[in-house]
């Protein structure tokens, strides 16, 4: 083995071993700085996502009004065709309204984000949104939707940040359920099935199906109170305490557009 | 192709892959992750002589521990090291088996591109497990661990045959190693 190969392997194994005894500052730091290096990356690949979702769409709604008016003229298609560009267009502006209007009437102060991507990682649940340190995000704020909680900011870069959701086991969420005096601690399965699971409930709480989820708001916590978290989907007794499933209020899997909660209005 | 301009190569791909990975959508029914870092870690490590390969390894391995960092209450869950481990590893391995097998063959790639999912995820889970405590285990864990894996089996073949000109492969392959000789 020649000398340089040697002392590459050596510079190598230095380098390997400083990288294994980094302590937490400087690992976020270091995610930080990566996450601000994929964050055009992410942002164009988010933008052709949506271009070639869009196309996707358009597409798939030509094969089926060609498949219903095979036999109509072909002014008639292409006004049809006209007509369901226009439909998605009011769906999408009917959506910003909504959330304009959340965003408006809501009590906390609310700063809105794109989901630029779902993190690949199996065991964790989380998404990055384009919002950053440079528009006032910190880390252990909450992040909701009109409909509910979403999750918490974990790790922030300059312009990208990172979201654990509540489908996650790490996060944690001081719950109670509507119509009771039941609380206990929400968090998602280790190995994430999209429900909820209500733990430390009393083992004769009477819960029913539909019930609703809200946040507790624990003093010194990181969610404020009455935040929506999901519906009871069922109710069974443990060893020593009581279990409930639930469905998330807000729809994880198709997110887009969600808010930062930054502070109280 | 020299094997620094492939190795930068390579590194420029990581980035690009990380990204694409988290952009492609979860598959039903357990929704699963596709895992495409795995391929293109074999597909380097494989096709690069002993040195370069440990160095991309340990690029790999830090970026795919920082792209999965996870914090709570300030500290993070895992850190870099098992995955700085694992690759480098991996690494080991894999050159071993390319020396055997004289230089990058597509089913060597295929077949250690799952198993390198595979172990990962595997590897993963036990680590959380050990963090956190507990270990269940159910068949949605297995679906978790085996769909990325064949996919990645499946997705190797194609990695391969769009760089294939990049590298010298089978015999030619086995004349780049010796210049790096592996006898350590």
């Amino acid at each position: 083995m020649k000398k340089l190969q040697i002392a590459a392997l050596i510079l190598l194994t230095v380098a390997g071993l400083f990288f294994c005894l980094l302590g937490s500052g400087t690992l976020a730091l270091m995610q930080s700085g990566l996450m601000s290096f994929l964050s055009p990356l992410s942002q164009s690949g988010h933008t052709v996502k949506k271009s070639l979702g869009s196309l996707g769409k358009d597409l798939l709604t030509l094969d089926q009004l060609e498949a219903e008016c095979s036999r109509l003229e072909a002014d008639n298609r292409r006004l049809r065709a006209e007509n369901n560009g226009l439909r998605d267009l009011l769906e999408e502006n009917n959506h910003l309204r909504q959330a304009l209007g959340y965003r408006e009437h809501s009590s906390f102060l609310l700063t809105p984000a794109t989901i630029l991507s779902h993190d690949a990682g199996v065991w964790w649940s989380s998404v990055k949104i384009n919002r950053g340190a440079k528009d006032g995000i910190a880390t252990d704020m909450p992040v909701i939707t009109d409909r509910g909680l979403i999750g918490k900011i974990t790790s922030v870069s300059d312009n990208v940040s990172e979201v654990l959701l509540i489908t996650d086991e790490n996060c944690k969420v001081a719950a109670k359920v509507e119509g009771t005096k039941e609380q206990g601690i929400c968090a998602g399965p280790r190995i994430a099935s999209g429900d909820l699971h209500l733990t430390f409930l009393s083992k004769l709480a009477d819960l029913q199906p539909g019930q609703k989820v809200y946040t507790a708001g624990v003093s010194g916590g990181v969610f404020p109170s009455g935040i929506s978290l999901g519906t009871v989907k069922s109710f069974h007794p443990r060893e020593l305490d009581g279990e409930a499933i639930l469905e998330p209020a807000a729809d994880l899997d198709n997110l887009e557009e969600v808010f930062i909660v930054t502070g109280a209005k | 192709m020299k094997p620094v301009i492939l190795f930068f190569l390579l590194c420029l791909l990581l980035p690009v892959f990380l990204v694409v990975q988290d952009l492609l959508p979860a598959l039903p029914p357990a929704r699963e992750r596709l895992q495409l870092f795995p391929v293109l870690f074999c597909f380097g490590v494989l096709a690069l002589p002993l040195t370069p390969a440990l160095c991309f390894a340990l690029i790999a391995s830090l970026m795919q521990g920082l792209e999965l960092l996870q914090f709570q209450s300030g500290h993070a869950e895992t850190g870099v090291a098992p995955y700085i481990v694992f690759f480098l590893c991996w690494t080991v391995i894999l050159q071993m088996a390319s020396e055997a097998t004289h230089g990058l063959r597509w089913e060597l790639h295929a077949l250690a591109s799952a198993l390198v999912t595979f172990t990962m995820l595997g590897g993963e889970y036990l680590l959380i497990c050990a963090k956190r405590g507990g270990l269940p285990l159910d068949s949605v864990l297995l679906m978790r661990m085996a769909v990325p894996c064949g996919i990645s089996l499946l997705l190797a073949p194609l990695l391969y045959f769009l760089m294939r000109h990049l590298v010298p492969l089978s015999s030619e392959g086995a004349v780049l190693k010796n210049q790096a000789s592996f006898d350590l």
